[in-house]
């Protein structure tokens, strides 16, 4: 597993062109747009996500097996399939994006259908890994809690929240990964248009026809990503268990 | 003052408390199993009964006739539960500041000042829990829990994680604390000993209910049924029969004619219970014993519990292998004194005021 990943590494900090690729107009456009697309996405699945997993974690309610089978989805679900299932969803004439074009706002192939390509595949990580953290918060303390005077909000806010905190930003940090890494669902709902859609995977796949250089480059800081990824989801393992 | 008058079905389980707490310590006293959290939980509004009514200081906080329910955090009740669920990620002083949130700063500062150091713990403030001990954990918990001036006190066993020495000195200080804050509290445990020594009233309760409630020495002393007898550790319960005679009331038993100082007694079947303590161990020999309730028996086992011993006895008329044996309790010393374990044949006396009649 180490190897491929270890001769990109050397090809790329080796040869001094490839550093010249990174700062080519071509490589920023695509790192700038995964950035930026990328923290929209975890945003929104921070916001949509976490009563969802709070939700499952803590009530009983009719659907709710459903509701958390449907979320393993996009996991098990190869993302091009899940791409096209967003276009005829959202594609013009879908049932959704149908009214939507009427209404002249087109989804498919802009950068908002890169969010949500980004949304769609990412969203079960942390997902669950709320969920577990919120079930891991000892529902004696939220009794206590309550109490004293502090109504479920507060309750959310001051004790279930912070002992969760570890899991749900180790789930934020690994969906922001699996976003960040995200190129079937985009190529088939956003399309590969530099500048508005062409995110970093999709970058590499158009510069390996031409500049396998920039190809490289591009590699070279996803994979950088990946690592301290690692090392941040590890860091905060960690923390949450020595909090505790 | 709480009252609590209430149902809630939980599977086969039926809990149907009742009881009123006045001012002092009321220990809530039963087996595990029995209902005692369940209990707390409900007066806590934690769980929500099907039916009665519950009430703190005449202020009705839940009653299912007209569909109130007070939600916990307006019930304005200290809930200390079963080891403590101290925040983990808040130091001692955030603990006992949480239910003062809405105080401005200066008054929440000096009411959580003003506790840490009535409980002993203001060199504790800036520990997170995982770094105190547990009697000082039981001390944070008992000042989170009063921090809001509550109007009564629940506690869910409150010293059993606590080493014997360290609960004997909390007992103390709790009993101080509610002395001057004069709260009602209830109190939760399945220790006799504890429900022996601590409290103003017993609340004995068995599968959901509360079967008996008074004051702890009536209690103790007489039980109401032989179920009571035994959840308090009464060790001799006997079935018998009462009947008047120039004595007074006497009553039949397996181990004969006994006389009772009740006198509020109908003739016909009863239980009878005798607390191993009251049972007066003589020697035999002695002459001319014209005391009532004079048995002679013989010692057939004992047990060493450190601070007193229990001998097992039975008649020494009696014959057969299902002849029925007294427990009689002797303290170290009167045991070693009359050289107890040199002789096998002894003489008790049960005092007629140690003989407590029953409903059956």
């Amino acid at each position: 597993m180490l190897a491929p990943v270890a001769v990109l590494i050397a090809r790329g900090v080796t040869r001094a062109d490839i550093g010249a690729a990174l700062t080519s107009p071509f490589v920023r456009g695509a790192v700038q747009l995964s950035l930026v697309t990328s923290a929209v996405a975890v945003l929104a699945i921070v916001a949509l996500g976490t009563p969802t997993a709070y939700l499952l974690a803590r009530r009983r309610f009719p659907g709710r097996a459903l509701v958390d089978a449907v979320i393993d989805l996009p996991i098990v679900l190869p993302p091009v399939v899940g791409g096209l299932a967003l276009l005829l969803l959202l594609g013009r004439q879908g049932p959704v994006g149908g009214p939507l074009a009427g209404a002249g706002i087109d989804v498919a192939f802009t950068t908002a259908a890169v969010v949500l390509a980004q949304m769609f595949v990412a969203a079960p990580f942390y997902i669950r890994a709320a969920r577990a953290g919120f079930e891991s918060v000892d529902q004696r303390l939220e009794a206590v809690s309550s109490t004293l005077g502090a109504r479920p909000w507060r309750t959310f806010r001051r004790i279930t929240v912070p002992l969760a905190l570890p899991s749900l930003a180790g789930g934020a940090v690994m969906a922001w990964a699996r976003a960040l890494g995200e190129f079937g669902a985009t190529i088939m709902f956003a399309g590969n248009v530099a500048g508005r859609t062409q995110t970093m995977p999709l970058a590499i796949l158009e510069a390996m026809e031409a500049d396998a250089n920039a190809a490289i480059a591009i590699a070279v800081v996803l994979a950088g990503i990946a690592l301290a990824v690692l090392i941040a989801f590890r860091g905060l393992a960690r923390a949450g268990s020595r909090a505790l | 003052m709480i009252q609590f008058d209430v149902t809630r079905t939980l599977g086969n389980f039926r809990l149907a408390p009742k009881l009123q707490v006045g001012p002092g310590i009321t220990v809530l006293f039963g087996q595990s199993g029995a209902g005692k959290t369940l209990t707390l939980e409900a007066i806590a509004g934690l769980l929500t009964p099907d039916r009665g009514r519950i009430a703190i200081h005449d202020r009705a906080v839940f009653d299912a006739a007209t569909g109130l329910n007070v939600p916990p955090y307006d019930r304005r009740l200290g809930y200390v539960v079963q080891s403590y669920a101290l925040f983990p990620h808040l130091t001692v002083a955030e603990n006992v500041a949480y239910g003062v949130f809405d105080l401005p700063r200066a008054e929440r500062d000096q009411r959580v000042d003003g506790l840490l150091r009535t409980l002993g713990i203001q060199d504790l403030a800036g520990r997170r829990p995982a770094r105190i001990s547990g009697g000082q954990a039981q001390r944070t918990a008992l000042a989170r829990a009063l921090v809001r001036r509550p109007q009564a006190l629940l506690l869910d066993e409150p010293f059993a994680a606590l080493d014997e020495g360290v609960a004997l000195t909390l007992r103390r200080e709790l009993r101080r604390l509610v002395r001057d804050l004069d709260l009602p509290v209830l109190m939760v445990t399945h220790d006799l000993t504890e429900a022996s020594h601590i409290g103003d009233c017993i609340a004995v309760m068995d599968a959901g209910q509360v079967l008996q409630v008074g004051d702890r020495p009536d209690v103790l002393q007489r039980p109401r049924t032989a179920r009571v007898a035994r959840l308090l550790g009464i060790a001799n319960v006997l079935e018998g029969k009462t009947f008047r005679s120039e004595n007074g009331v006497v009553v039949n038993t397996p181990i004969g004619q006994l006389q009772t100082a009740q006198s509020d007694i109908t003739e016909g079947p009863v239980r009878i219970a005798i607390r191993a303590d009251q049972i007066i161990l003589t020697r035999p020999d002695r002459q001319s014993d014209d005391r009532p309730n004079t048995l002679d028996v013989v010692i057939t086992d004992e047990a060493d519990f450190g601070h007193s011993r229990a001998l097992y006895a039975r008649l020494a008329a009696a014959t057969g292998s299902s002849a029925p044996t007294l427990e009689i309790q002797i303290a170290p010393h009167p045991y070693q004194v009359m050289g107890v374990a040199t002789r096998r044949r002894w003489r008790v006396h049960i005092p007629p005021a140690a003989v407590h009649v029953m409903r059956t």
